[in-house]
């Protein structure tokens, strides 16, 4: 019973992970970039999310209306940058990770480098849990599950259904080719790292909602994020998800049957499996990009 | 319909093409040949924007495309079919001609267009749910060109069709081509193989090193010493 | 771009000189009057000198980002802590053993990393990134390490001529950062750093004449993980208190990617610069109540270096020296003499960033105008043909027998790309004495051929035999070894060396291995027989294509090779350009070099080749004498369409 509540728990977290992956695959896919920003935007969600939600006293999840349109700013911003300086894959992994570490660095000296966390009359989800049968489940980890799975899978549906998904994909595939059927490429990667940015925002308001937060969450979010990313297949939204829960669980169960300290470990260790024997992700159709 | 004047064009600081000039008027089919190397792929793909160093005008419906950024061409009524196909090999039949269509004024109409180009290709209507790379090479030489015809061009641009394809399926292409031509879209082709493209055309051109060597219907081309001698080197 | 002999030698005199004036400041530190404080600031800039100069010597020679500098860190801070700190082994001996921990670490790490066909730098970068999250949680769980309690490190002893603790770590990290930047010296100025160079600027090239890349990359790495390793030993002294959170720690990468990209990442000097304007940096922000901005500070740099300086300040040092040294020197004298406010090292600190500012200020570079080349047929310099009375030799020693000697042996080769067939049933033999044409249309696989020659690919089916050497077995620089060197159809130049460097490169690691000065007399050479005598001492960023590929060419001649494969190597030429290439091609045939030629130009190969082989949709359509072979009917089709042979 241990386990499989540890394995579930696991994997309704791996939801989140994954969500907070698939901003970074896409933009690694599609536009090329490896955004190490993408945490610091996910970070500065979270803390949005703890200001607003504690200053103002309004529920947590409606702080959405204002920080996912700020940090869709936020991602677009930092795209046009990138696309001005024209950086390469490699160049755009050292930028952003001085920008990064600008950013937690602002983080730390506006909200200090301790604990920060809602009380419990602001955040109404902090607290409660749902059981099934002797599996007990916080509603805080369901609600960043349900919230994950949808916007991820709305987000694959979008990619599959419509002009602008298909755009997107053809994009990654060749720029030049996509030019010439009319595709607008500032236009589009602007607009997906935008939708990155708002996704970052979400994946950040739900950070809030059930731990603590420090700045210094974003380097430990770095290993298992990138885990996913890999496994999942870089620009491939349903490989992130599963690629999320499979992580997700392996880990957790890892941290119950021997000690939490083995997470990176187990998650690592994935890694380094995953890039050694299938470059391409575990998850991505065969003859990947 | 297209009208390039004294067209240069460069890589880096190789030079491939020296004072190209050429027309297509409304509805014709003309044909550029030439060896290897001539610079005709160069020639349509600054056309199509695809390759942008370029000096000198190019003209389609008297808009001079050079000043145009590369993702608005499509939307002066120019379509590319791209030397190699470079179909978008991870998505499906369906997506590639959806994506095809994916300027404004081509998308309000696109499941008549998408009928219409699985008329053409009747092959891929029965894959279209299949990934566009693992197509043999003339079914992605279909899906290109219907590609191209999603956009609803008034000119298309053909690079190569024939490339590295068997002749029964050379045939096939070229038997589709002649059904676009006769709906009134304006064609530009390139090709290397010589007699095919004579058979098409109405007007050619040959280039040799980056020049138009010769010019005129396809008939005095056809016997013209020069194109023996330029793409057979004797 | 690389400092001459006459740098070599002053850096020989220079270097231990700056180390004896070093140590002197702890030897007669209370003479001299120099606070305390000041050694450990030293002592500080000597820490990070050392981490950033190893990570320097993979990842800035060769260009493999390592995310990883806190694996080396780590483990050499452990080895010293559990071995000193627990057990009490001598402090000298788990230097030792940190180096060579981490050499063994490396191996496993670039034994993995490099043989992975697909690796590309952001995901050596990844890969790295992982390994001490991967160490710190061994660290932590396993009690023979640290079980997540922490390790003490007590004083240790030292000679008694050394004044304080103080004294003795700083006299160690100057010993070890002074070896450090000397290894990071020595190995710029061997061929172990040309080869890392070559790596950096164009890797599949370098292969291709004749460098053994795997071992280059390996020993590079496990140079600069043995360094760390020692380092961390350092460090782990220095703070006293090893923690898993303070050695496997995010910002050693940080750190030492900053220094290196400030200061300059292809020089050895450059870490060394980044490190001592970071660390002061640091150290002034941290006493003037900035602490909190430190972080931003570095970042930002990083951030910004990357988009507007990315070649660092050595170089821009380089450029303007004297304007740099006014600056450094300057800017703090006019403070003194001014009574500014603060202490001198803030006036210290603020001459090196405007010596900094100085040496990145984007000034007037010589940019190769972007403006299109107008006809150069007109232009005899470049295409003059070189004087015959040089000429260079390399097979004429064994006059060419009766019956020509088999050089190349393709026998019944496939190579399919996925589903793609590229070539089927491929049989090609190539004869010592031979020019033969390779022509064929457009994706017949012409240039797919050339790759499975040189042995940068391998064949899906079949056999190619290199002086009877199966190619199968060996990696492309043994195949240049064999005597195979071939030319790219869009020139690869090794960027950051001059013309007479990237011919030297191909003479220093061919057949017979061999010395800088001696390969950079016999590039000279090949460069007059190509005809670039004149732009010896050019980057190939100042060349025209043409100049470019007359590069090319010399460069795989360097190899001495027994068969020269040009790839489309008059692609883009004007014709007077063609005429002079030609010419050079025919010279290279007398001196005795066998040639395989993929040309678009059927005029240039009839005049050329000695045989034409046509290939068309990957198989060999006709072979054999020139005159032949263009009036087959089966060529003409294949040229001209399917009745052209009526035409």
């Amino acid at each position: 019973m241990k386990f499989l509540q540890a394995a579930l728990t696991g994997m309704l977290l791996g939801g989140l992970h994954a969500l907070m992956a698939a901003g970074l695959s896409l933009s690694w896919g599609v536009l090329r970039i490896i955004n190490l920003t993408h945490f610091g935007l996910i970070l500065l969600g979270a803390y949005l999310t703890f200001q607003i939600a504690s200053s103002w006293h309004i529920d947590p999840i409606l702080t959405l209306v204002i920080t996912v349109p700020v940090l869709f700013a936020g991602g677009a911003l930092l795209q046009w940058g990138f696309d001005r300086l024209a950086v390469t894959e490699l160049n755009s992994l050292l930028l952003s990770f001085g920008l990064l570490v600008v950013m937690l660095q602002a983080v730390s000296n506006l909200w200090t480098a301790d604990f920060q966390q809602m009380a419990p009359d602001v955040n109404p989800y902090a607290t409660g849990s749902i059981s099934i049968g002797r599996l007990v489940f916080p509603s805080t980890t369901l609600i960043a599950f349900a919230l994950s799975v949808l916007l991820l899978g709305g987000a694959h549906q979008v990619l599959q259904r419509t002009f602008i998904g298909r755009a997107l994909r053809a994009f990654a595939m060749d720029k030049t080719v996509a030019a010439a059927f009319g595709i607008d490429h500032r236009r589009i990667s602007i607009l997906l790292a935008g939708i990155a940015g708002g996704s970052a925002a979400v994946a950040g308001m739900l950070f809030a909602l059930s731990t603590a937060l420090t700045p210094f969450a974003a380097f430990e979010w770095f290993g298992i994020v990138f885990a996913v990313v890999i496994l999942g297949g870089i620009g491939n939204v349903v490989g992130t998800l599963l690629a999320g829960l499979l992580v997700g669980t392996l880990s957790s169960l890892a941290s119950v049957i021997h000690s939490p300290a083995t997470e990176p470990f187990v998650v690592f260790s994935l890694i380094v499996v995953a890039l050694l024997v299938r470059p391409q992700g575990l998850f991505a159709r065969a003859g990947g990009q | 319909m297209l009208e390039v004047r004294a067209l240069d064009a460069f890589y880096g600081d190789a030079r491939a093409l020296w004072g190209v000039s050429l027309d297509v008027r409304a509805g014709e089919t003309v044909c550029v040949i030439g060896p290897n190397g001539a610079g005709k792929s160069t020639l349509v793909n600054a056309i199509a924007r695809l390759h942008t160093r370029t000096r000198g005008r190019i003209a389609v419906d008297g808009t001079d495309v050079c000043g145009v950024a590369p993702h608005r061409v499509c939307s002066c009524g120019v379509a590319i079919v791209p030397e190699g196909r470079r179909v978008f090999a991870h998505m499906t039949v369906h997506d590639n001609l959806c994506l095809g269509a994916y300027r404004p004024a081509a998308r309000k109409t696109y499941k008549q267009q998408l009928q219409r180009a699985y008329e053409l290709f009747p092959r891929l209507s029965e894959r279209s749910n299949q990934l566009a790379g693992t197509l043999s090479g003339g079914e992605q030489q279909m899906v290109a060109i219907a590609r191209a015809l999603m956009a609803r061009p008034r000119l298309l641009l053909l690079d190569e069709p024939s490339l590295g394809l068997a002749p029964v399926v050379i045939d096939e292409v070229f038997d589709a081509l002649v059904r676009i031509g006769a709906q009134g879209v304006s064609i530009l082709l390139v090709e290397q193989d010589v007699e095919r493209a004579l058979n098409l055309a109405t007007r050619a051109y040959l280039l040799v090193e980056g020049r138009v060597a010769a010019q005129g219907s396809s008939a005095e081309l056809r016997h013209s010493d020069a194109v023996r001698a330029a793409v057979l080197g004797t | 771009m690389r400092p001459g002999r006459s740098a070599f030698a002053a850096g020989r005199w220079a270097f231990p000189l700056a180390t004896a004036g070093l140590a002197v400041l702890s030897l007669y530190r209370e003479s001299l009057g120099l606070p305390v404080s000041y050694l450990s600031l030293l002592t500080l800039v000597f820490v990070w000198t050392i981490q950033a100069t190893g990570w320097n010597i993979l990842s800035g020679f060769s260009g493999y980002f390592s995310f990883g500098q806190a694996a080396y860190v780590g483990t050499g801070a452990y080895a010293t802590a559990v071995l000193y700190g627990r057990h009490g082994v001598s402090v000298y001996l788990t230097l030792v053993v940190a180096a060579g921990l981490c050499a063994l670490l490396a191996l496993a790490i670039g034994g993995l990393a490099f043989r992975l066909r697909s690796l590309r730098g952001e995901i050596f970068a990844l890969l790295t990134l992982a390994v001490p999250f991967i160490l710190g949680a061994l660290a932590r769980t396993s009690r023979a390490i640290d079980g997540g309690q922490g390790i003490p490190l007590p004083v240790p002893s030292f000679p008694a001529q050394i004044g304080l603790f103080q004294d003795f770590l700083y006299l160690m990290g100057l010993v070890i950062a002074a070896g450090a930047v000397g290894a990071a010296f020595a190995i710029a100025h061997s061929r172990f750093g040309w080869a890392l160079a070559a790596i950096r600027d164009a890797e599949p090239v370098a292969e291709g004449l004749g460098v053994a890349t795997f071992q280059y990359k390996l020993l590079a790495l496990v140079a600069s993980a043995a360094i760390g390793g020692v380092g961390g030993s350092l460090f782990a002294l220095y703070i006293g208190f090893v923690t898993v959170e303070s050695v496997f720690n995010l910002n050693f990468p940080l750190f030492v990617i900053v220094m290196s990209v400030l200061g300059g990442r292809t020089h050895w000097l450059g870490p060394v610069v980044g490190a001592v304007l970071v660390v002061l940096l640091q150290n002034r922000l941290a006493s003037s109540a900035f602490e909190s901005w430190q972080l931003i500070v570095l970042g930002a740099i990083l951030a910004v270096l990357v988009a507007v300086a990315p070649e660092g300040l050595v170089s821009g040092v380089r450029r303007r020296p004297r304007p740099v040294l006014g600056a450094v020197l300057g800017a703090p004298l006019l403070l003194w003499l001014a009574h500014a406010p603060g202490q001198p090292l803030d006036w210290i600190l603020a001459g090196m960033l405007v010596a900094a500012a100085v040496a990145v200020w984007p000034g007037r570079r010589r940019v190769p105008s972007t403006a299109p080349a107008e006809p150069a047929g007109v232009e005899p310099s470049s295409s003059a043909p070189a004087s015959a009375s040089t000429p260079r030799t390399p097979a004429a020693s064994h006059p060419a027998p009766a019956t020509p000697a088999l050089l190349i042996d393709c026998r019944q080769v496939a190579r399919y790309f996925g589903g793609v067939h590229a070539l089927e049933e491929v049989t090609l033999r190539i004869h010592e004495g031979e020019i033969v044409g390779l022509v064929g249309p457009n994706g017949s696989g012409k240039t797919t051929l050339i790759s499975l020659l040189s042995g940068s690919l391998r064949p899906t089916r079949g056999h190619i035999l290199v002086a009877g050497r199966d190619t199968q077995a060996l990696a492309p620089h043994q195949v240049a070894h064999a005597g195979v060197a071939r030319t790219y159809q869009i020139p690869r130049p090794f960027a950051s060396m001059t013309v007479r460097d990237n011919v030297a490169m191909a003479v220093m690691f061919g057949r017979v291995p061999s010395r800088l000065t001696q390969a950079r007399a016999r590039a000279e050479q090949h460069i007059e027989f190509v005809g670039l005598g004149h732009l010896a001492g050019a980057l190939p960023s100042a060349l025209n294509l043409h100049q470019r590929q007359l590069l090319e060419i010399a460069r795989a001649l360097a190899t001495e090779p027994k068969v020269l494969l040009l790839d489309e190597a008059l692609a883009g030429l004007n014709p007077a350009e063609i005429d002079s290439a030609v010419e050079v091609v025919r010279r290279v045939h007398r001196a005795g070099t066998a040639i395989v030629i993929v040309e678009h130009l059927l005029r240039v190969v009839n005049q050329l080749a000695t045989r034409v082989v046509v290939l068309d949709r990957g198989t060999v359509l006709a072979d054999g004498e020139p005159r032949a072979v263009m009036s087959d009917p089966a060529v003409i089709q294949a040229y001209l369409g399917r009745s052209g042979a009526r035409a």
